[in-house]
């Protein structure tokens, strides 16, 4: 056995993975060839990914998933939820029996769903249409609806929108009628009629009874309206718009003038009035503030609208205009 | 060199991948029973969770109340029973986000701001909450508090007769004196008084499968560790 001499410190022994590395970078052209290796396999996989078809269609069900419907997934997470919903169990607890009557149910549903769009219900079909509207709009308008509004941007929304708290005005009103030219019998002049009507409004003035001028001076009952209290727009309605008119004029216990009609003079007389006001943001808070989280949804839509809109491509036929 | 790097690098892959897949084929109920997976998740999760929960969640997981995002290491739950199945509904769906499958079923509603109560009977609930969660509180406006409770703010329709919340509804338990968007009597007179609608996106389609289930076992993991180290501890002093 020969010794080997050694000159100088013995040199530490090294890896096979440190001494190719050394000689690599050690070759003078070492420069050149780690950056032409990363171009090659570049190009490698580029040319693989061009010249790669279409993915192949999967023949078996990925991870996480429990079917495939023409290639669409049925989640293991919605099937177990949905086997609990439906055998109201828990998903250990339903038998083979049910997960597999519930997983039928909703393979037939996805082919349904893909039938659908298939036929192209969107375009179609109004009720598919409205879902689909609402259901993007229900999602745009969770973020808005995140943020509740203070209490002064509730009044200042009440302030700017408070004739949608109008109260609605009512009135407890007798319609007397004296008929004129031959309608129901009467034969007395229009001239005649207004003369008699302006002495029976001067008595109903000076305290006497709606009986007393019906008796006296042959007012009736015009049978348009019951002498009770009434909403103002039922009130029009039934009195029509110049009757209704002079009755909003006047306050409790006045008396009309003599109105001519059709069928003959009539006389007014108010017991009750109470007259349309607005609301007190107090007492319709909880309106406002249910106006307000609609009309912030509507915003979140309009927005949203926008939004889409100029990402659109939108074309109108010559002479048609939005 | 390279073949050899590429080597290691595709072996690991394809062992990641059967883990993957392993994790998100594996029923939710019984991955926590399964230490290796649970193991895998711990490893994978902490990154996704970073990038994604981080922001709202906090990156110690402990919530930030300014915007009612909640504790996740608490092992309080709003949503479901803190299984890892009920977890992972809420990251795939998301709460209150317009889609049907999402956590919205009814929201809090404003009482203050919509008139139902006035600020005295806000002010008596909020002692009955502060009594309800073991914090000193007034007697009298406490027991009207009761009153208004299970009275005309019919609180007890979502967080039940006993207070003891609902997560069907995501109604929390008031006695547990855990609280999502602050517990002081003024935040709990603004989450009254304002009501609660808060929003957790779906992860769906942004996350992957895998991705999604990891995070489920490692908040379902990470929750229940303080209560096994009470429970551990509580066992440890009770011992014979």
């Amino acid at each position: 056995m020969s010794a080997t001499r050694v000159d100088g410190p013995v040199a530490p022994k090294r890896s096979w993975v440190r001494r190719a590395g050394e000689r690599l970078i050690a070759r003078p052209g070492r420069s050149s060839v780690l950056p032409l290796a990363a171009v090659v396999i570049g190009l490698a996989l580029a040319a693989l990914g061009m010249f790669r078809g279409a993915p192949a269609p999967l023949t078996e069900v990925p991870a996480g998933y429990v079917a495939l419907v023409n290639q669409k997934g049925i989640l293991l997470s919605d099937f177990i939820s949905q086997v609990e919903t439906a055998t109201m169990k828990r998903f250990d607890e339903a038998t083979p029996e049910e997960k597999s009557r519930v997983l039928r149910s909703m393979i037939d549903e996805e082919l349904l769903v893909q039938r659908a769009l298939v036929l192209d219900l969107p375009e179609t079909t109004i009720e598919v249409r409205e879902a689909m509207q609402q259901g993007v709009e229900a999602q745009v308008a969770e973020p808005y609806w995140a943020l509740p509004p203070s209490d002064a941007e509730l009044r200042a929304y009440y302030d700017k929108t408070r004739s949608e708290y109008t109260n609605d005005g009512t009135m407890t009103v007798h319609d007397l009628v004296m008929h004129v030219g031959g309608f129901q019998n009467a034969n007395q002049s229009t001239p005649q009629a207004l003369s008699d009507a302006a002495e029976a409004v001067y008595r109903l003035r000076s305290g006497a009874s709606v009986d007393y001028v019906k008796e006296h001076y042959g007012f009736v009952d015009s049978n348009r309206l019951p002498a009770i209290e009434e909403l103002d727009f039922v009130v029009k309605m039934r009195l029509g718009e110049k009757l209704f008119e002079v009755a909003s004029a006047l306050g409790n216990g006045d008396i009309s003038d003599p109105v001519i009609e059709d069928d003959g003079v009539h006389v007014l007389v108010m017991d009750v009035r109470r007259p349309a006001s607005v609301a007190d943001f107090t007492s319709v808070r909880d309106k406002v503030y249910q106006a307000y989280r609609r009309a912030q949804g509507e915003r979140a839509t309009a927005e949203n609208v926008k939004l889409l809109r100029s990402q659109a491509q939108i074309i109108l036929a010559p002479g048609e205009e939005e | 060199m390279l073949v050899v790097a590429g080597g290691i690098a595709y072996a690991h892959e394809v062992r990641q991948e059967r883990w993957r897949a392993r994790l998100v084929s594996t029923l939710p109920g019984d991955v926590a029973d399964d230490p290796a997976l649970v193991a895998f998740a711990r490893a994978e999760a902490p990154p996704i969770y970073a990038k994604h929960c981080a922001a709202c969640h906090g990156a110690d997981m402990r919530g930030n109340p300014e915007i009612g995002a909640p504790n996740l290491v608490d092992n309080v739950w709003l949503y479901g029973d803190g299984g890892v199945f009920e977890i992972e509904r809420t990251i795939l769906y998301g709460i209150r986000t317009g889609n049907s499958k999402s956590r919205s079923v009814t929201d809090m509603p404003a009482f203050g701001q919509r008139g139902v109560l006035s600020d005295a009977d806000i002010h008596s609930v909020v002692q009955y909450l502060l009594k309800l969660s073991g914090r000193p509180y007034q007697v009298e406006a406490a027991n009207e508090g009761r009153r208004i409770y299970t009275g005309n703010a019919n609180c007890g329709d979502c967080h039940a007769g006993d207070a003891r919340g609902d997560s069907y509804y995501g109604a929390p338990n008031l006695t547990v004196n855990v609280w999502n968007s602050g517990g002081s009597p003024e935040d709990l007179y603004k989450a009254i008084y304002f009501g609660e609608h808060h929003t957790m996106q779906a992860w769906f389609g942004t996350l992957s499968l895998f991705e999604i289930r990891a995070l489920a076992v490692y908040l379902h993991v990470v929750s229940h560790e303080p209560a096994a180290a009470v429970r551990a501890t509580l066992a440890a002093r009770t011992a014979p």
